[in-house]
């Protein structure tokens, strides 16, 4: 039997890259809640030796990284709020400009590559952490493969968000688990300090979200025209959506984004749609897609114009959610919901 | 059937003109019957009944008699009138289209192997395809996937030709060189190019999807396949002279190399425009004209028109599982082509191990 | 019919394999072309059935030169019959024999009454009437080399070509086959067959054309093509022509250089070795 000439080149690497697909991250242009002062944190004068089992990964690093490669803007911006930005050597694979509080250190932030940089170029900045939004920017054919790297004196970390296998994958995305990402962060990099304050300021941000009691209904829009792609039960949209008093209509499919059907949302017939903005994927070509697209365009939600709009950074886990979970209530609380 | 000839035993008579009609309307129910059925399928709970009706209050609009309220609100019409209806249309014509052009295909290149993707179709039109996806310019879709199949017929065919006359291995060979050509840039464009988002959209594209089928697609499909297929049936009893083989065709009255080039073209086209719609969706072209040949045996006067539909009825059947087997989420059809047909073709090639066929 | 072919000529690839064939093969009657392999004779048949296209020269059939006809044309008169033909999976005898019935149907309409009654008619003829229903693909070399034959006369051809027609097929069914083509000529029908066995070809032709390297070497009956002398020329071998004594044709029996050589020298050493 012959096999599809196309599949069989194509396949197996699509099937590698898209298993990562869904998280990636851009800027905020919202205010994101206070964190640590522009003046970069100096690592602790006492290292604590941190161990930590990351995505099945053993990382083991005795001394504060010092020459730091991120990669993904949830890696680089996690850096950056750390305010360690300037044991940065090299990032790459940013999903939009930094946003305004942390714009300054990120001026002269080397780029190693618009995608994801090969292993030789990492390793030419001679760093000794190598940070990475998603798991498979840890390849061989990527950034390098993590054996290799340790092999040679590079330490690695992977988002504990993004681990993808089961027993790593969180079971249910809260902003307690983003805490906890933040703070073991700060551990790896020597700014516990530093951790704790923007932890704590990211939560009484938190605290004084007051969700919307309407209990509306919301489909969370983020790429797709024939086969909506959407925020589905466990991850950081759902954790979003919770915060702003939203309920998911693909809220019972246990993953963290998902491929839906038209179909099935026009029966649900949400209250509202929550649009992710991206540079390649506006949420004003969302609008006019939904409009123009006979069959969604009798959407309650599309009809009343009843969106929200949420920037492609705050889909990851990272420092911009509970911004943006703000900032969708604001936005929520000037919509009519009729 | 008047004959003086003297016969030992009675001999069965040929099925001759009357065997066509019989198979034909029986599967043309099959088909309406699985149409029918596969459009009040779905994840939105509309019942049948609803369905239908609001079908027939669509049709009898459009035809001037419309009267009376819509059975169903607006958005549970909009789901079986603007998603449903024309994706099971889209899914019969497309089904056909492919049916038919495997059975030329293979008829024409003496080759039980063919598919209608042979001339480096599917390569050529995934390699337009996913570049407008890259580039984020999905509206033009349909039309870079027929350019890019075009051109990939235009090099096939224009690289078969300038080794000789057209004979059926060269055409092969060189579909697949330039198969091989796309398929290379194809990767390469995803490498270099692609985000995270796209890989879905290149995805479904690659394995052939049917989702998001509108009225457009409806239109093309069904154009293509009743202007083109209706050539492609018509030449029936020139493809069976083919037979044998050039030598005895050529001796039989047929330009063999002219007919070779037309209907090359005319698959080309027809496979460009289905390919256009729905990706590049395997496995019918290549299962269904054995399965029908089969039944009803090599003759084309039969085996064109019912190959046609029974590939309409098979990809409506798979469209319907593609939707309904995971709702709410949707296979991509060329998943459940793939699955059905691997396994049947591999028991073809059992099944035929025994006869004395040029396999 | 009668048929001349006129300074018949094709080259390619810069080698001459048919060089101005020039002779009368003569109506109703069936000519054997003869020679060695690669003298040219399925390229002579291939060129007057307008499979392969001749430089020059013409095929005149009953005054109409086959080569300036169409090729539906050339069909309806012209039948021809290869070597070696494909056998389809899928195809029933009666259905391959239908096919002969192409040229004389039009391009979209399907066979009609009468089509059917000449294929049952051609299938008698070629004595594969029995195998009308069966699967092309499942029958004998020789059971299909009967129904290709038929599908030939199907196309109710003024001139029949066959290449090769015996080439696998046992004692029996040569006979049996030449016994269809002599029943054929008896009707009118003019039949070409290019032919490798000499002794056939003696028992069972009218005419004989000898060809060589494309050239024909000699034309004429069968008394007068195989003679020893010629036939040494040709195909290199010594032979002893006898005659038979119920038909008086030629028998041919041919001797191997080789023995005729150590035979001589054997001669010069009586002791042996």
């Amino acid at each position: 039997m012959r096999l599809h000439p196309v599949l069989g080149l194509t396949l197996p690497p699509l099937l590698l890259l898209s298993a990562c697909a869904g998280s990636t991250d851009a800027t905020s242009s919202t205010p994101v809640s206070a964190g640590p002062t522009s003046s970069a944190a100096e690592p602790s004068a006492t290292y604590a030796p941190f161990t930590a089992d990351d995505c099945g990964f053993e990382v083991s690093v005795d001394s504060a990284p010092e020459r730091i490669v991120t990669i993904k803007s949830s890696a680089t911006e996690m850096v950056l709020a750390l305010g360690a930005g300037d044991r940065i050597v090299g990032t790459a694979f940013s999903d939009g400009p930094v946003p305004q509080e942390w714009a300054a250190a990120a001026d002269g932030l080397t780029e190693l590559s618009d995608k994801v940089p090969s292993a030789e170029v990492v390793l030419a900045t001679e760093p000794d952490l190598v940070y990475a939004g998603w798991e498979s920017n840890l390849t061989a054919e990527g950034a390098g493969d993590r054996s290799t790297l340790s092999g040679l004196g590079v330490a690695t970390f992977v988002s504990p968000a993004a681990c993808k296998e089961p027993g790593y994958q969180p079971e249910q995305m809260t902003f307690e688990e983003v805490f906890a990402q933040i703070e073991q962060m700060g551990d790896l990099l020597g700014v516990p300090e530093a951790a704790q304050e923007l932890v704590a300021a990211q939560r009484a941000e938190l605290e004084s979200i007051t969700a919307d009691g309407r209990g509306a209904t919301a489909l969370w829009y983020s790429s797709g025209d024939d086969v909506p792609y959407v925020g589905a039960g466990i991850g950081t949209p759902q954790m979003i959506m919770d915060a702003v008093g939203l309920t998911n209509i693909a809220g019972s499919v246990e993953d963290t984004w998902t491929p839906f059907s038209w179909e099935q949302v026009a029966q649900d017939d949400p209250d509202v749609i929550v649009l992710v903005d991206a540079s390649w994927n506006s949420a004003a070509d969302k609008k006019v897609r939904l409009a123009s697209n006979p069959a969604t365009a009798n959407l309650t939600a599309v009809v009343n114009e009843r969106y929200l709009v949420v920037p492609f950074a705050a889909t990851e886990a990272g420092v911009r959610n509970v911004s943006a979970a703000s900032d969708l209530v604001a936005q929520l609380a000037e919509l009519d919901l009729g | 059937m008047t004959s003086t000839l003297r016969r030992d035993a009675p001999v069965a008579v040929g099925p001759g003109r009357r065997g066509v009609a019989v198979p034909l309307l029986a599967a043309s129910a099959v088909l309406l019957a699985s149409m029918t059925v596969a459009v009040s399928v779905g994840p939105a709970g509309i019942a049948p009944a609803d369905v239908w009706a609001s079908v027939a209050h669509h049709l009898t609009g459009l035809l001037g008699a419309g009267t009376g309220t819509a059975p169903l609100g607006p958005l549970l019409d909009g789901v079986v009138w603007e998603l449903r209806l024309p994706r099971v249309l889209t899914a019969a014509a497309v089904g056909a289209g492919l049916a038919l052009c495997g059975a030329v295909m293979q008829s024409l290149t003496r080759n039980p192997l063919a598919d209608p993707y042979l001339l480096g179709l599917s390569a050529g039109a995934s390699l337009g395809a996913v570049s407008v996806i890259v580039l984020g310019i999905s509206l033009l879709l349909p039309v870079a996937a027929f350019v890019g199949a075009f051109l990939a017929m235009a090099a096939a065919l224009g690289l078969a030709g300038s080794l000789g006359t057209l004979t059926p291995g060269r055409t092969v060979l060189a579909g697949l060189a330039v198969a091989q050509l796309c398929a290379a840039a194809t990767s390469f464009v995803i490498f270099w190019s692609a985000t995270g988002d796209s890989y879905r959209d290149i995805l479904a594209w690659l394995m052939g999807s049917l989702a998001g089928a509108g009225w457009a697609d409806v239109a093309i499909a069904v154009t293509a396949v009743a202007v083109l297929g209706t050539g492609l049936v018509g030449s029936a009893r020139t493809l069976d002279a083919f037979a044998f083989g050039d030598a005895a065709a050529t001796a039989l009255g047929i330009d063999v190399p002219r007919t070779r080039w037309v209907l090359l073209t005319a698959v080309a086209l027809l496979t460009g425009g289905l390919v256009a719609v729905s990706g590049s969706i395997g496995f019918v072209g290549l299962i269904v004209p054995h399965a029908v040949r089969l039944v009803v045996g090599a003759p084309h006067r039969r085996l064109l028109p019912l190959s046609a539909l029974v590939g309409a009825i098979f990809l409506v059947w798979a469209d319907t599982a593609a939707r309904a087997l995971f709702e709410p989420r949707e296979l991509p059809v060329g998943i459940v082509t793939a699955f059905v047909g691997a396994p049947v073709f591999a028991a073809l090639l059992w099944q035929r191990r025994t006869a004395s066929a040029e396999l | 019919m009668s048929l001349h072919l006129d300074r018949l000529r094709w080259t390619v690839g810069g080698r001459v394999v048919v060089d101005e064939v020039d002779c009368t093969p003569p109506e109703g009657g069936l000519t054997g072309v003869l020679g060695p392999n690669g003298a040219g004779k399925s390229s002579l048949l291939r060129l007057v059935a307008g499979v392969l296209a001749a430089d020059s020269g013409r095929a005149v059939l009953a005054g109409t030169d086959l080569l300036g006809l169409s090729r539906r044309d050339r069909a309806r008169r012209v039948a021809f019959v290869e070597q070696e033909s494909l056998s389809p999976a899928g195809l029933s005898v009666r259905q391959a024999v239908l096919l002969g019935r192409t040229p004389h149907t039009s391009r979209w309409g399907s066979t009609s009454a009468r089509d059917e009654e000449l294929a049952e008619q051609a299938l008698l003829d070629a004595g594969a009437l029995e195998l009308a229903d069966r699967e092309l693909a499942t029958l004998s070399g020789g059971e299909r080399q009967r129904v290709h034959l038929a599908r030939a006369l199907a196309q109710e051809p003024e001139l029949l070509l066959l290449d090769e027609p015996t080439n696998h097929l046992d004692v029996r069914a040569q006979l049996d086959t030449l016994d269809v083509v002599g029943r054929l000529t008896a009707r009118g029908v003019t039949v070409v067959a290019a032919l490798h066995d000499l002794n056939l070809a003696a028992s069972a032709c009218d005419h004989l054309v000898l060809l060589a390297q494309g050239q024909v070497v000699a034309a004429g009956s069968v008394h007068e093509v195989l003679r020893p002398e010629l036939i040494d020329a040709v195909y290199g071998v010594r032979s002893l022509v006898l005659e038979h004594p119920e038909t008086g044709r030629p028998v041919l029996t041919f001797t191997p250089p080789s023995r005729g050589r150590r035979s001589a020298v054997r001669a010069e050493h009586p002791a042996g070795r």
